[in-house]
């Protein structure tokens, strides 16, 4: 019976591809059979899952990995898709440890989808957060490695927060089910909890890990990377957060913060990056509104940004594959060598901008419409000034700066027949719910009332693209992209760790320093009389009863000197322990 | 497709032009549009989301080229130093 309870978990299916995968290196038929067949018996999976399974009592509490309604089903729908799309795009990658991340990440998010309590959903969360620094890292580039410690820093940072308000939670309710929380009856360890779900869906201000990340990313892992760990947040924070009236705010003007730095930005990854931030903030918008297709629009959205971004990043990744660079200033003219590309991005540009006939326009009119319905005029023009920057800057700004304006004389010819079955298939399903909005509205959580097709709003839509393209033609000059960056609020703890270094190096390190002095020169000195003392009476004869002492005390010194290493990494670790050890403490009591 | 790119390239005047009419026939679709919901004041004026695009975008260009080129752009290498 257990067996079968974890066969059918989609989760158990990646591990098991990332354990058999190692073993496959050298059957090259074989490990691509594994990449494609798992994300498909996933996405076939899900359609016959039960409402309730596997639950597990263990050490008092109760753990529940697979919880199904409509919610589920509809994010669990898109997770499968997408992974089979970025397995295709990833498939002529050779590094074994890229898939194995990647399926893990995956395997983490389904998880952390389907989940009912707290507990699971801190294991899942924490194995999407250590499985995909390793996509970062496998670009093997000296910035890819550093911005990997700093994202994987800040989630350590964010998973803490989230478990201390479980723990919280647990001792105020006893109760670790993850249901939805009441707006008025919110108290402190949930509004943690929220927090911790914020970060991953790169809220800000606690948002820059993740401009900061993507762009450094290995190809096929961006592509990865923007499909699931802010989709997974907007996941947990609607089945968590509906109608909290903070998330529509800081969702509505995510969408503008992200859209204004995709505008003056240089490099095409890191200007898709700051459009999730944008984007998701639809999303965190649509479920702080809180009414029923206010969620719906943020569902939907969530589903259409999936394949649309996905799109995007294989597009801008392909360009870097083959170019070796993804900076707009050093590209240019490229329709000429990488058209196929050009076509896929330009789908992606015009998805995510919400033109007629794409999956943009069905999704996130109706977030803006149900801003609009609820009496949030501002909510709802913030909205429609990020749809018009969104427009300028991927819909307009990116594909003309690499595939048009003035020719680089960058080499490059077409990508692998695989990273363009990869575009093509997302751009199809970028159409294909363009056209057909019904499959999936028929999908989302709640009855659908909306006609994404009436005249006012599709002349609405005309007019705002319309008009943009016209206002990117009369400053075309003016948006010539600069090989610079831009800071944002990663500053605060780039800079600061800097300060933070400078007075562990100037302070720390020498009281650190003087402490082992003080001890090797009075700890060591007592030890070693210690030990004479010992040795003496052992001369003395009853060695049989403290044999081994002397050396004993002598090397529990060494070993305590040892613990006192200085790296600024291991005084790390100690503080995330002893944090969790409070933590529990606090449980405890 | 390479051929087509092209031949679009050197037509671009043509382009412009029917780029041109397109905006205008948008607007002119305006006119004629039923408006069932009117949830503020900007949707009961006719173009009134031609002129928030254009006004947004320009001002968007503006503002944030403005304090980007003021403020927060920095050299490459800005966090390596």
């Amino acid at each position: 019976m257990i067996s079968s309870t974890v066969l059918i978990h989609p989760t158990t299916w990646f591990l098991g591809g990332a354990v058999l995968l190692p073993f496959l290196e050298k059957k090259d038929k074989l490990r691509k059979a594994v990449l494609i067949g798992i994300p498909l018996i996933a996405f076939t999976l899900i359609h016959w899952l039960p409402d309730s399974f596997g639950h597990v009592h263990y050490l008092g509490f109760d753990l529940v990995f697979g919880r199904v309604d409509r919610l589920t089903r509809v994010f669990l729908h898109v997770f499968t898709i997408m992974a089979f799309i970025g397995c295709i795009y990833g498939l002529h990658v050779k590094e074994t440890g890229q898939h194995i991340a990647a399926f893990l990440y995956v395997g983490g998010s389904l998880g952390v989808t389907l989940c009912g309590d707290y507990l699971t959903l801190y294991i899942f969360w924490e194995m999407m957060a250590f499985s995909s620094v390793f996509l970062i890292w496998y670009r093997k580039k000296r910035q890819s490695i550093e911005a990997g410690f700093r994202y994987i820093l800040v989630h350590t940072t964010g998973g803490l927060v989230l478990l201390a308000g479980i723990f919280l939670r647990y001792q105020n309710i006893h109760d670790l089910s993850f249901v939805q929380i009441a707006t008025n009856g919110a108290t402190f360890a949930d509004y943690l909890i929220m927090i911790g779900f914020m970060l991953n869906a790169a809220v800000p201000p606690i948002h820059a890990w993740l401009p900061d990340a993507y762009p450094e990313a290995s190809v096929t892992g961006a592509v990865f990377m923007c499909a699931f760990t802010t989709k997974t947040a907007v996941y947990v924070l609607a089945r968590g957060f509906p109608g909290f009236e903070a998330l529509a705010i800081l969702g509505a003007i995510m969408t503008v913060y992200g859209v204004g730095y995709a505008v003056v930005e240089n490099d095409a990854r890191r200007i898709l990056a700051y459009h999730i931030v944008s984007q998701v903030g639809y999303m965190v918008c649509g479920i702080g509104i809180g009414t029923a297709m206010a969620v719906n629009g943020a569902v939907a959205h969530a589903y259409a940004h999936i394949i649309y971004k996905g799109l995007l990043f294989m597009g801008a990744g392909a360009v870097l594959e083959m170019t070796g660079t993804s900076k707009l200033n050093e590209l240019g003219g490229l329709y000429k060598r990488m058209p196929w590309a050009m076509v896929f991005t330009v789908i992606g540009g015009i998805s995510i901008s919400g033109f007629p006939l794409t999956s943009g326009f069905i999704s996130k009119s109706m977030v803006i419409a149900a801003a609009g319905a609820s009496h949030h005029p501002v909510l709802m023009l913030l909205m429609d000034l990020a749809a018009v920057g969104t427009f300028l800057s991927v819909g307009i700004k990116l594909p003309y700066f690499i595939w048009f304006g003035e020719d680089s004389g960058v080499e490059a010819k077409d990508a692998p027949w695989n990273m363009n079955l990869g575009m093509a298939i997302a751009a199809f399903l970028c159409f294909f719910l363009g056209i057909f909005p019904n499959y999936l509205y028929k999908m989302l959580p709640y009855p659908v009332y909306w006609h994404p097709y009436n005249a006012y709003h599709l002349s609405e839509t005309l007019q705002l693209l319309g008009f943009t393209g016209l206002g990117f033609f009369i400053m075309v000059k003016k948006l010539k992209p600069e090989p610079k960056i831009n800071l944002d609020l990663d500053w605060f703890y780039r800079k600061g760790a800097r300060v933070f270094i400078r007075f562990a190096s100037r302070r720390v390190v020498p009281t650190n320093d003087w402490a082992n002095d003080v001890y090797r020169n009075i700890g060591m000195r007592a030890t070693m009389a210690l030990a004479k003392a010992f040795s003496w009476f052992d001369w003395e004869g009853i060695d049989w009863t403290i044999d081994g002492s002397a050396r004993g005390v002598v090397e529990g010194g060494n070993r305590l000197r040892s613990l006192m290493t200085g790296k600024i990494q291991h005084y790390i670790g100690a503080a995330v322990a002893l944090t969790f050890i409070i933590l529990i403490l606090v449980v405890l009591l | 497709m390479v051929r087509l790119l092209n031949y679009l390239n050197e037509h671009s005047v043509m382009l412009k032009r029917i780029f041109f009419l397109f905006l205008i026939l948008t607007v002119v679709f305006d006119l004629y549009v039923k408006r069932h919901e009117i949830h503020f004041f900007g949707d009961a004026i006719i173009g009134f989301w031609s002129l928030f695009g254009i006004v947004g975008c320009l001002g968007m260009i503006i503002v944030c080229k403005g304090l980007s080129h003021v403020w927060l752009m920095k050299k490459e290498d800005y966090y390596d130093k």
